[in-house]
C-alpha cells in the first residue's frame, strides 16, 4: 500500500512575535509536494510574516516549522536552498538582461544552466522571445515574474513560496501565471501562495486556509469536479455581499 | 565558480556596463601615469640641478686664492640638500622647507628657496605625485565606484532574493569587497610599479620601499572596507554616497589641512624676527672680546696666558685673534645650538599633535609614514640642518685654528706695506678641507620611521574589518 510522501512545508503550532505584538499565535499547516496551498487573509493576518518565517528571516517563539525536513531557524542557509520565491515585486538586475538575470542567479543556487536550457525555460515560462536579451529596465511586473518563475523551474526545488503572485497584474497575464504555476505543481514542487486574490486561489489552489489573527481560522479542500464553491468562500472570505 | 566570485563577477560587469566607472578608472590611471612620469622627471631635474650648484658651490670656494683665514670664514659656502629618489614618489615637505644654505662664521642660517616660496600659491593643495594620486583622488574614486556596491541591492530588494539563492551573508559581503579591492589594485597598480622602478633606477633601500607598499595597500584595503561597511548599513544609495563624501572630506581634505594649523596655534613658534632679535639681544649679554673689562673674556685671557706660561698674547706660540675667533665661535654656537634646538622642540610637539590627530585621520598616519619611509619628511630636513650646522661649525673652526696657527699675532695686527701679504695663507689649506656630503637616513631606520603610521592604518584596517563584520550579521534583517 503506497503511503503518502511527507509534506515539503510544515508549520506546527507556530507562535512568532515583533517585540509585545504576537503575529503568529498556534499556526499550523502543511504543504504536500505536488501541491498549491492558498493562504488567505486580512492585511496584518499573518501572511507575510508567514513567508519570512519559512526563508529563516524571522525567528520563532515555539512551534515547529520545516521546509524538506530542515528547520529555517537553526539552518537558514541550507533551507534556503530548497525554495524559490516570488516576491509581491520580484526584484531582479536592472543592467541585466532576463538570461543573464537568470544565469547569475542560477549559478549563485549551485544550479548553473547552459543559454539553451535558459531560454528553454523561459520560453516555457511565456516571455517572448525579443525579452530574452533586453535588459530588465523595461520589463512589466508580469515579465519580471516569468524570469523569476524560469529561475525556479530551472532550480528544481521541493518548494516554490509565492507573495501576493497576481497583485497589480492584468487577467490575461493572471491567467498565464496560474498555468505556470499548475505547470510547476505539477511537477511535484510543493506551492505556498499568500494572496488576497480569491479568484485565483480558487483556480489553481488544491487547499485554502484562512489566515486570521496568526492562525488558521478555517481551511477548506477541492473536492470533486466543483472544486470549491466560490460564494460560500467569498463570504466566509470577506463577508456575505449586501444587496 | 565560487559564490563570491560570482557576486564580485556581476559587480564588476555592472561597473564595466556603467560607461562614468570606466572613465573614472581610466582617467585616475591615466593621471597616476602621469603622476610617475611628471614627478620623476622633476625628481631628476631638481637632483642634478642641486649636484650642479653643489659643484659649482665648491668649485667657487676652492678658487678662493691665498687669504686670510677669517676672511674665509666670511666668504662662506653654499651647500644643497640632495634630494632622495624616493621623492620622486612622494616629495614630501621638500617643496615647504629650503634646500640651501649659507655657511659661514658666526652665524647659524636657516635653509633658503622652498619651492613654494617661488612657485605659484597653487602648490599648496598639493603637487601631482603618485603619493597624491592614492591619498587623495583614489579614495573618491572607490567611493563613486563603490558606494551602492550593498546600499543598491537593498534599496532596489535584491538583498533578499540574493540570500535566497543561497548566497550567505558573508559571501555577499565577501563578494563586493573584492570586487572593489580588484579596483583598489588597479588604481594603484601604476602607483607601486611607479615605486619599484624608482627603487629599481637607484640604490634605494628595499625596506623603505616596502613599507610604502604595505601603508599605501593598507590604505586603499581600509578604504575598500570603510566604502562597504557603509554601503552595507546605509539603505539608500544616495545616503551612502552623501556619508561616505563627508568621511572622505573631513579625513583626507580637513583634518591633514586643519591638524597643522590647530598645532601652530597650541604650540606657538617664534618666527625668523623674533627669533634674530632674541639671539641679538644674548649675544650682547655673551660678552665682547675687544672689550677688555669683559669679565668672561678677561677670564679666557688669563687661562690661556697660564696654560702657555706667558704673561702676554704678543708671547704667545699662537695667535691670540684666533684662540679668539676660536672661543667667540662655540660660544655663538652653543647659542645657535639652544635655539635650534627649543625650535626643533617646538616642532615636534606641534607634530606630535598632528600626529595625534592622525588617529582620526588615515590619510595624515599614510602622509607620516610615506615621508618618513621617503625621507622627505620633517626629520629628514633636520637631520640636513644638523648635519649643515656641524659642516659649518667644523669649518669654521678649521679656518679659526688656521687664523691661530698659521697668521701670526704680530702679522695680524700688523698695517705696513707688506702687513697684508704676510696674513695670508695657502689656499690649499681649503681646498684640502672636504666637501660637506649629506648623509641620508639608512633604509631600515626610515622603514622603523614609518611604523608608526602603519600601526594606525592597520588599527583603522582591524576596526573597519570588526564593523564590517557586525554589519554583515545584520544585513537583510530590516
Amino acid at each position: 500500500m503506497p503511503t503518502n510522501p511527507p509534506p515539503s512545508i510544515v508549520l506546527e503550532d507556530v507562535i512568532l512575535a515583533y517585540g509585545e505584538h504576537r503575529v503568529l499565535d498556534g499556526l499550523s499547516l502543511s504543504v504536500a509536494p505536488g501541491s498549491i496551498y492558498a493562504l488567505l487573509g486580512g492585511n496584518g493576518a499573518g501572511k507575510s510574516t508567514t513567508l519570512s518565517a519559512l526563508l529563516g528571516f524571522a525567528k520563532p517563539e515555539s512551534g515547529t516549522i520545516l521546509v524538506s525536513g530542515i528547520d529555517p531557524a537553526i539552518a537558514p542557509d541550507d533551507a534556503r536552498r530548497q525554495v524559490a520565491y516570488l516576491p509581491e515585486n520580484v526584484a531582479l538586475y536592472e543592467h541585466l538582461s532576463a538570461v543573464e538575470n537568470s544565469d547569475y542567479l542560477l549559478a549563485l543556487s549551485g544550479s548553473p544552466r547552459s543559454r539553451d536550457t535558459i531560454i528553454t525555460a523561459l520560453d516555457a515560462a511565456g516571455l517572448q522571445e525579443r525579452a530574452w536579451d533586453q535588459r530588465l529596465g523595461g520589463f512589466s511586473k508580469g515579465m519580471r515574474q516569468k524570469v523569476a518563475i524560469a529561475v525556479a523551474l530551472l532550480r528544481e526545488v521541493p518548494v516554490l513560496l509565492l507573495d501576493e503572485p497576481t497583485s497589480g497584474l492584468d487577467p490575461r497575464a493572471t491567467g498565464d501565471f496560474n498555468r505556470l504555476a499548475i505547470a510547476v505543481r505539477d511537477r511535484g514542487t510543493a506551492i505556498l501562495m499568500v494572496t488576497h486574490d480569491l479568484l485565483s486561489a480558487i483556480d489553481i489552489a488544491d487547499r485554502i486556509g484562512f489566515l486570521d489573527a496568526g492562525r488558521i481560522a478555517e481551511e477548506v479542500e477541492a473536492a470533486g469536479p466543483d472544486r470549491f464553491d466560490i460564494r460560500a468562500l467569498h463570504a466566509r472570505f470577506a463577508g456575505p455581499v449586501a444587496v | 565558480m565560487s559564490v563570491v566570485r560570482l557576486i564580485a563577477r556581476d559587480e564588476w560587469r555592472l561597473m564595466v556596463r556603467n560607461r562614468v566607472a570606466v572613465i573614472g578608472l581610466c582617467l585616475t590611471v591615466l593621471l597616476t601615469l602621469v603622476a610617475i612620469a611628471t614627478s620623476w622627471t622633476h625628481q631628476r631635474g631638481v637632483a642634478d640641478l642641486r649636484a650642479r650648484h653643489q659643484a659649482a658651490a665648491s668649485e667657487a670656494f676652492d678658487a678662493q686664492p691665498d687669504r686670510h683665514p677669517h676672511r674665509v670664514v666670511h666668504y662662506g659656502h653654499f651647500i644643497f640638500r640632495p634630494l632622495g629618489p624616493l621623492a620622486a614618489f612622494d616629495p614630501g615637505v621638500d617643496a615647504f622647507t629650503g634646500n640651501s644654505m649659507f655657511l659661514e662664521g658666526h652665524r647659524q642660517n636657516t635653509a633658503n628657496f622652498g619651492d613654494v616660496r617661488q612657485s605659484s600659491l597653487l602648490i599648496r593643495f598639493g603637487q601631482l605625485t603618485p603619493a597624491f594620486v592614492l591619498q587623495v583622488v583614489a579614495p573618491l574614486l572607490l567611493i563613486f565606484l563603490g558606494y551602492g556596491a550593498i546600499a543598491r541591492e537593498t534599496e532596489s530588494g535584491t538583498l533578499r532574493p540574493l540570500m535566497l539563492q543561497g548566497a550567505s551573508r558573508a559571501w555577499i559581503v565577501l563578494g563586493k569587497s573584492m570586487a572593489l579591492g580588484a579596483v583598489a589594485l588597479i588604481v594603484g597598480a601604476p602607483a607601486m610599479a611607479g615605486l619599484a622602478l624608482i627603487a629599481t633606477q637607484s640604490d634605494t633601500s628595499l625596506f623603505p620601499v616596502l613599507a610604502i607598499a604595505i601603508g599605501y595597500a593598507g590604505y586603499l584595503a581600509l578604504w575598500t572596507a570603510a566604502i562597504v561597511l557603509v554601503s552595507a548599513i546605509v539603505h539608500r544609495r544616495r545616503d551612502a554616497l552623501l556619508a561616505l563624501i563627508a568621511i572622505w572630506a573631513v579625513t583626507v581634505v580637513l583634518l591633514p589641512r586643519v591638524a597643522p594649523d590647530i598645532a601652530s596655534v597650541r604650540y606657538p613658534l617664534a618666527n625668523r624676527i623674533q627669533t634674530d632679535v632674541a639671539i641679538a639681544r644674548d649675544l650682547r649679554a655673551m660678552g665682547d672680546s675687544h672689550d677688555p673689562d669683559d669679565r668672561h673674556f678677561a677670564a679666557f685671557k688669563q687661562r690661556t696666558l697660564a696654560r702657555y706660561g706667558v704673561s702676554r698674547i704678543e708671547d704667545l706660540p699662537v695667535n691670540y685673534k684666533g684662540l679668539l675667533a676660536l672661543e667667540g665661535e662655540q660660544m655663538t654656537s652653543a647659542l645657535f645650538d639652544r635655539y635650534s634646538s627649543q625650535s626643533f622642540a617646538t616642532q615636534e610637539q606641534q607634530n606630535a599633535l598632528v600626529r595625534a590627530i592622525g588617529f582620526l585621520s588615515p590619510t595624515i598616519a599614510l602622509r607620516s609614514l610615506s615621508m618618513a619611509a621617503a625621507g622627505t619628511d620633517l626629520a629628514g630636513h633636520r637631520r640636513f640642518l644638523k648635519q649643515a650646522e656641524a659642516y659649518r661649525y667644523s669649518l669654521v673652526q678649521r679656518l679659526n685654528r688656521l687664523q691661530a696657527e698659521g697668521v701670526t699675532y704680530a702679522d695680524d695686527n700688523a698695517d705696513d706695506a707688506g702687513a697684508d701679504r704676510r696674513k695670508r695663507v695657502t689656499a690649499a689649506n681649503w681646498q684640502a678641507i672636504p666637501d660637506f656630503a649629506y648623509r641620508p637616513m639608512a633604509g631600515s631606520d626610515g622603514a622603523i620611521a614609518a611604523l608608526s603610521g602603519l600601526a594606525v592604518i592597520l588599527g583603522w584596517l582591524i576596526a573597519a574589518a570588526l564593523a564590517l563584520a557586525w554589519a554583515t550579521r545584520r544585513l537583510g534583517t530590516r
